[in-house]
């Protein structure tokens, strides 16, 4: 940092005049490096950011690399199978301690000189210990991986923080807690990631890709050819059942809301016309023998997409995914998409479970390869300072401050309520929780 | 196994015939290419060294039971209603080491390697793939009834359709 930007700016950044009908940013906040190495140390590095879902370390000594913020991190599944998370990186020179991004080892040692750790952190040997620093009192232990600060698991998803100083996850994630377990209820067996993934490198500011995981407003634009290419297959083929996709949100003819969740997480829905479509259908009866009705009904009948602060997305639209971004630069991200699933669904649930995302949600696929067209178009004018304000008025008029109806069905509590995915009340949340914490005194 | 020559010319013109066509944005005639029972598939990637062997439990990042899958790709190209598509990226695929692998009375193997350089919006790229083909022999000539793209990049940048792979 050159030291020209200063927390003092800050409030000039978020227009925040919701009294006054104004809600907008300031489009540097997209653009300027000195911004977005600030959001590294004041936001990535300094609270709660997710880390992977508990079936990617599923067994004793498993592991999986990943990172908050500039910090490699390896979460590793104890012997007591308990999780543990270190700064994935050798005490001796700082090599990346693990040959791959997700493995299985009872120590990891470093390819570089030698040096070995248990998976508990222990340093445990040190390649001709004894030529180098002698025979007596030679203290291994100041060379053990330093674990992370919190490591906390909601109902398998894992989070973790660099700084202690951070509050219980089920007060960081609030509301949204709400949104996770109408994920991870559907299946008594729990959720699974399906083995395979796709990383992609987006042109554009990381904020960017959580704001159009939760833009409901792009839908009908955007997504409109993904609607009339899916129609014309399913009158070509004469397709039924799970073959065919729900297509009522993608031209905009179905009840919606959007939720400001608390804490920056966000979420939209929209009604799902033909439930019989989704994969988790197959599952009807026994949702409705076990789970309040209310929960049946957000479940099989409304597509959900729900954005945590500050780096993963949850979906349970067309199908089912965990969306990881990892922030490289002001203008770089990268993204990595998982599809998640009940363990034990059946064959022709999962099947087309998958055939869904890959339909829809990848970069080769047939609208998340749009979405990443219009984020980076979208980044491009972003640069125009003489134009700097990117506007989030829309709703604000007509936002429910709390709870609306369906909410308090399924008794979750967000800051405001509204009764459009059109709307962009949501991220009054996501841009105020930005500036408290880029503005946080150290 | 002694292998034709002239059915490994007729192979080799078949898949230079075919990346010419995406190149050409001859959809039409590119579509005719494969039986309308061709499987169309790019695996992932499970973990660094190897991707994923089956679609059904799987993620792919695509997977056309039939033909109508590229349909799909090519009525959404010319829909010009797609923002990953207006403007259309520029390609050319470089096609070599064409192998015959195997022959039966039914089915013709091959495998190859392709390097597509894309230009478009944010500037120009090369990504590489290996191919696998499978082939059905009647007296037309040659279908294609496979066409598995191995995509050998990661960390994909922009957007990838099927003129790219």
């Amino acid at each position: 940092m050159d030291g020209s930007f200063q927390k003092s700016g800050l409030e000039a950044l978020v227009d925040d005049r919701v009294d006054e009908g104004v809600f907008r940013v300031d489009r540097s906040i997209y653009t300027d490096q000195d911004i977005f190495e600030a959001e590294i140390e004041r936001i990535f590095e300094k609270g709660w950011v997710y880390l992977c879902h508990e079936s990617q370390v599923p067994e004793v000594n498993c592991y999986f690399a990943t990172d908050i913020g500039r910090h490699p991190v390896v979460v590793v599944r104890q012997k007591d199978d308990s999780l543990s998370a270190f700064i994935n990186v050798c005490s001796h020179r700082g090599a990346l301690l693990t040959p791959k991004k997700q493995g299985k080892a009872a120590t990891l040692t470093c390819r570089f000189h030698g040096w070995s750790y248990s998976c508990d952190g222990r340093c445990v040997r040190i390649k001709n210990e004894k030529e180098g620093f002698g025979e007596d009192g030679f203290d291994r232990s100041q060379y053990d991986l330093n674990p992370i600060s919190k490591l906390a698991s909601y109902r398998g998803f894992i989070f973790g923080s660099l700084v202690d100083d951070v509050e219980p996850i089920e007060e960081y994630l609030g509301a949204a807690a709400t949104w996770i377990d109408l994920m991870v209820e559907q299946s008594p067996e729990g959720l699974e990631v399906v083995p395979g993934s796709s990383t992609y490198v987006i042109r554009g500011n990381w904020k960017m890709q959580l704001e159009n995981s939760v833009d409901g407003y792009h839908v009908s634009t955007v997504h409109r050819v993904f609607a009339s290419t899916v129609r014309n297959r399913e009158e070509r083929e004469s397709l039924k059942g799970l073959k065919q996709t729900e297509g009522g949100r993608l031209v905009g003819i179905v009840p919606s809301g959007a939720y400001d969740l608390g804490n920056g997480h966000m979420s939209i829905w929209a009604q799902h016309t033909t439930p019989e479509r989704r994969p988790i259908f197959k599952k009807k009866e026994w949702l409705e023998a076990n789970l309040p009705a209310a929960h049946v009904e957000w479940i099989l009948e409304k597509g959900r997409n729900l954005a945590l602060f500050p780096n993963v997305m949850l979906m349970d639209n067309p199908s089912t995914q965990i969306r990881y971004v990892k922030p490289i630069s002001a203008d770089r991200a990268e993204v990595t998409v998982y599809c998640i699933a009940p363990v034990g669904e059946g064959a022709e649930a999962r099947s087309a479970r998958l055939r869904k995302f890959e339909d829809f949600y990848l970069t080769a696929g047939m609208a998340t390869s749009d979405d990443m067209a219009a984020l980076e178009d979208t980044m491009a004018g972003s640069f125009a300072s003489q134009a700097q304000w990117s506007d989030f008025n829309r709703g604000l008029k007509t936002m429910t401050h709390g709870a609306d109806e369906g909410a308090k069905a399924v008794g979750f509590d967000p800051v405001s309520s509204s009764e459009s995915w059109e709307n962009e009340t949501l991220f009054f949340g996501f841009y105020r929780r930005w500036r408290d914490m880029m503005s946080a005194s150290d | 196994m002694d292998i034709d020559t002239n059915l490994k010319r007729e192979v080799a013109e078949l898949i230079n015939w075919e990346t010419t066509l995406l190149d050409r944005r001859e959809w039409d005639d590119w579509i005719d290419l494969f039986a309308e029972d061709a499987v169309y598939w790019v695996p992932s990637w499970v973990d660094e060294e190897h991707t994923v062997t089956d679609p059904e439990t799987q993620l792919n990042l695509m997977y056309f039971q039939n033909r109508g899958g590229i349909e799909d790709r090519v009525f959404r190209i010319e829909s010009r209603d797609s923002y990953a598509s207006l403007p259309l990226d520029r390609t050319v695929h470089i096609v070599s080491n064409i192998l015959v692998a195997g022959v039966d009375d039914e089915e013709i193997s091959a495998t190859a390697n392709c390097l597509v350089h894309s230009f478009g919006k944010q500037g120009g790229q090369t990504r590489a793939s290996l191919y696998d083909f499978k082939f059905r022999k009647n007296d037309a000539g040659l279908k294609i009834i496979l066409k598995k793209i191995t995509l050998i990049d990661d960390k994909l940048e922009g957007p990838v359709d099927v003129y790219h792979l």
